[in-house]
């Protein structure tokens, strides 16, 4: 169980410098990728988990189920799985317990509001400019942030770190294995697309309004997507006819980079995927027009209070919405508050999340399906467990663009697997084991395999963790 | 008999509360009575005049209305504690928000009881969800580290919601306490003791004082009148604190000048848990808090309510961080989360029911399922902790609340979504 490292499988993201070709004429096109994954998945034998009830995430509850994993990745899942014969194989036992993909949570802001939430470390907001596609949210993630490990004990293998809504456009997002490294980098999730935080609503109008500068009212908000879309368009115009006259052996003048306008045109091309801090649904709609009008696509709408009074619109228009179970009324735009609106949302054909944006919250995700879950069941519609795991699981992994490795238990995909200590939508459920890339990262049972955070260190005693 | 009638009639008297003419028959439920008769398996109860009548197996009352519990769990309804419930709408909305002064002449004094709005959209939301009493408090203040008191409000939603004013006087020491007072938690404890100190002042020297025969005095007239119940013990005096040096100064400190003391937030309270439960003084806390949020809470941990309960110490548990007034009915689940990390159940559901009843005095008409309290319970579908579990039926005053509320109708607008431009009409 000691950390040896996958050296082949990963050399591709080790490489920081990306040729994009050999060609002399074409040199200028040679670009690097800064601050690439350096996450290694940690070697570890095969395991066998026999004897559970799985929830696959792919629509399945099985019941009395095994599941296979080796190298990082799942190779089986079913009810009639004869035990495999590797000679290190781990086989457990998991008669009476639960086994769900590992959760993922499509809005945190860990690291980049650490705890303790001091102003020092308070790094998700900058609110210099209502648009500040130049930032990074990964430049703020202090992996040493004590929440991580939080998360983690609560079965959380992945998640997007997102900056604060107080711009229109707060910058990119990150998408992070919930491993502790010693730079973000460490904690990269491979091959993940940024995303790209934007705002509606409250927040930008009221943090600039108050300054006395634009935005101040909703219409100004949408002046400033619109002015920012039109700077991008005209943007990624200069760079598409520099990349033909490279293409065509007769390169054009280089236009002069821009960081800002790198992200939206980044978003433009379909590279990077929009979130959007969105609480109304009139406001939803006006977002998905000015989507229509610069053709771009929303991935999707974050906090979402109201996306029952659009879920037609936001099925058709292949978005989702990331929700609470219940939190409502901490602000005008989350009033309309109806528990059963993830449920309504997913009846409706759309993609539904339950996200959190608290570090507490992350922690019980699970507990928080089972809420939405139940107010959904309440009023009659047929929602099961293998339906409402999706919402913390492979829903939330489409949003982020991770859907094809990882937010469901299917083959090939990566092993980011949780054991509970029984049905995950109870309250007294707790996540007992949690793989992430096929290794075992937490351990209720073994404080060895119990990550404690630098700041942790020294502040609690290790047999008085925070857990 | 006789004496519930009286007190009925007390009430009545003192609050004129409407009394239903209806009866009420619960049916074969598991009660957790918590009162002497433990917890009890397919169990009736029957409810008249606004009044628990008995409690027991195979009831024979006729009854206007009956209630099959089978399969279902009855309790006290939720006291939810320290909260903004009615004087508050929208956080963000400072015009919506009375639990917040910034006037200097109101510490101690400020009383909330005649801001509270019993129509709040709040109140139908929480109470369909099992909230049938609150403990309004003061919500923060940047001004004075004591600032103003708490009051046990009804959510029956009518107009006489006061169930007993001033029941607590709340303040803050550690961080966020000092910071109002110099910046140092040195200042703020001497600012606290001259509070005290002038308090005592005032009730030796009134006359003059009100005659303006006397020295200035630092804190309002008011103020001072205010702490005389918790100079005498009649109040407590309700604490925010985190850090263990921090909690072990306020329990010399209430010790050193007699007063009661309740401890709210206590972040590291498991670390003097022992200390805590010798001195006698109950803790409200948030039972879901497991983070180091500010360098005085470096000890926050998730066993913090099993760990202060097994040293004996009494909790009383808060609603969920800053959703403690919106959706203060989720501190069942907070409770649940509790009991999984080691906290025994039956305390647990006491936390947010029985416990802060007796520590703010009211556990003579609410906080049991027995004979002569208050018919103030709930009907639960299954387990009251548990994520899965609702509210059926909630009883306030022996009457049955009303089950709508703005989500419902809202829901219910949208519910069959189409394209239909006449939304608006749905009702």
């Amino acid at each position: 169980m000691k950390n040896k490292f996958y050296k082949t499988a990963i050399a591709a993201l080790l490489s920081a410098v990306v040729v994009s070709c050999a060609d002399d004429s074409e040199q200028e096109k040679e670009t690097i990728k800064p601050f690439a994954s350096r996450y290694q998945a940690q070697e570890f034998q095969p395991v066998f988990i026999k004897n559970a009830t799985i929830l696959t995430a792919a629509g399945e509850q099985i019941n009395d189920g095994a599941i296979y994993f080796k190298d990082g990745k799942i190779v089986s899942v079913g009810d009639d799985l004869s035990e495999p014969s590797d000679d290190d194989l781990l086989v457990i036992d998991a008669k009476g317990k639960w086994i769900t993909p590992g959760i993922i949570d499509v809005h945190s802001h860990l690291g980049v509001y650490p705890a303790p939430g001091v102003q020092t470390s308070a790094d998700g907001n900058e609110m210099t400019a209502p648009v500040t596609a130049e930032v990074w949210a990964e430049h703020s993630v202090w992996p040493q942030d004590p929440q991580f490990s939080l998360a983690l004990a609560a079965g959380v293998t992945s998640m997007q770190i997102l900056p604060g809504s107080a711009n229109l456009v707060g910058g990119r997002s990150v998408t992070l294995k919930n491993v502790l490294g010693r730079s973000v980098m460490d904690m990269k999730f491979p091959d993940a697309p940024h995303g790209m935080k934007m705002a509606c609503g409250e927040n930008p109008k009221r943090v600039y309004g108050s300054k006395g500068r634009a935005p101040a009212t909703r219409m100004g908000n949408v002046a400033g997507y619109r002015k920012s879309w039109i700077q991008a368009s005209d943007y990624k115009k200069q760079w598409d006819a520099y990349n033909k006259s490279v293409e065509a052996g007769k390169p054009g003048k280089k236009p002069k980079r821009d960081l800002k306008l790198d992200t939206l045109m980044g978003v433009l091309n379909g590279e990077i995927l929009v979130h959007n801090h969105c609480y109304r649904a009139d406001e939803m709609a006006v977002m998905l027009d000015i989507a229509k009008e610069f053709d771009y696509k929303v991935s999707t709408f974050h906090h979402a209070i109201e996306s029952y009074k659009i879920a037609d619109l936001l099925a058709e228009n292949d978005v989702c919405s990331a929700m609470w179970s219940d939190w409502w009324g901490f602000k005008q735009e989350a009033y309309d508050t109806v528990p059963e609106n993830v449920a309504l949302v997913d009846k409706a054909g759309a993609c539904a999340i339950v996200h959190s944006d608290s570090a507490v919250g992350i922690q019980h995700l699970n507990k928080e399906a089972a809420k939405a879950m139940t107010s959904g069941v309440n009023m009659g519609l047929d929602i099961k467990a293998e339906d409402a795991i999706k919402w913390i699981t492979i829903n939330a992994a489409k949003a982020i663009g991770v859907e094809k490795q990882t937010g469901s238990l299917e083959e090939d995909k990566m092993a980011d697997i949780v054991i509970w200590d029984g049905n995950p939508f109870s309250v007294y459920s707790k996540a007992e084991k949690v793989f992430i890339d096929g290794a075992l990262k937490y351990d209720r049972a073994n404080a060895e395999l119990q990550p404690v955070s630098d700041f942790d260190l020294g502040a609690v005693k290790p047999e008085e963790n925070r857990l | 008999m006789k004496l519930s009638k009286f007190l009925l009639a007390g009430i009545v008297a003192a609050t004129g509360f409407s009394v239903s003419a209806e009866s009420i028959l619960i049916k074969n439920a598991k009660i957790h009575t918590l009162g002497s008769q433990g917890t009890l398996q397919q169990s009736d109860v029957f409810i008249n005049n606004g009044k628990i009548i008995s409690v027991g197996k195979k009831l024979t009352n006729s009854a206007d209305r009956v209630i099959d519990a089978t399969g279902k769990v009855v309790t006290p309804g939720i006291f939810a504690v320290a909260n903004s419930l009615g004087l508050a709408e929208i956080d963000a909305l400072n015009q919506t928000v009375d639990s917040v002064t910034n006037d200097e002449m109101s510490g101690a004094s400020f009383n909330l009881d005649e801001a509270f709005n019993p129509n709040s959209t709040l109140i139908p939301h929480n109470r369909v969800n099992g909230v049938t009493r609150t403990l309004v408090s003061p919500a923060y203040s940047s001004v004075h580290l004591v600032y103003g008191q708490g009051s046990i409000m009804s959510l029956n939603g009518n107009y006489n919601p006061l169930i007993k004013s001033a029941v607590a006087i709340f303040g803050s020491y550690g961080e966020s306490g000092s910071g109002r007072v110099g910046g140092s938690r040195a200042t703020a404890l001497k600012e606290l003791q001259t509070l005290l100190d002038e308090a005592r002042e005032y009730a030796d020297n009134y006359e003059a004082i009100l005659a303006g025969e006397y020295r200035e005095l630092g804190f309002s007239i008011d103020d001072l009148k205010a702490m005389q119940d918790v100079l005498n013990r009649n109040t407590p005096l309700v604490m925010s604190v985190n850090r263990a040096s921090d909690i072990m100064t306020l329990l010399r400190f209430a010790k050193k000048n007699s007063i009661r003391l309740v401890l709210k937030g206590a972040a590291e309270g498991w670390m003097v848990a022992k200390e805590i439960a010798a001195a006698n003084v109950p803790v409200l806390i948030d039972p879901l808090d497991n983070i180091p949020r500010s360098f005085e809470s470096l000890g926050q941990r998730i066993e913090n309510s099993s760990l202060m309960n097994k040293a004996g110490v009494e909790l009383m548990f808060l609603g969920p961080g800053f959703q403690n007034t919106h959706n203060a009915h989720t501190v069942r689940h907070s409770a649940g989360v509790a009991v999984s990390y080691g906290m025994p159940y039956e305390a647990a559901l006491k936390a947010f029911t029985a416990t802060p009843a007796k520590v703010f005095g009211s556990d003579t008409s609410y906080g049991k399922i027995m004979s002569g309290y208050d018919a103030e319970l709930v009907v639960w579908d299954g387990d009251p902790l548990e994520v899965t579990t609702t509210a059926v039926s909630v009883i306030i005053d022996g009457e049955l609340v009303d089950t709508a509320t703005k989500s419902k109708r809202l829901r219910d607008r949208y519910k069959d979504i189409s394209t239909d431009q006449n939304t608006a009409y749905r009702k």
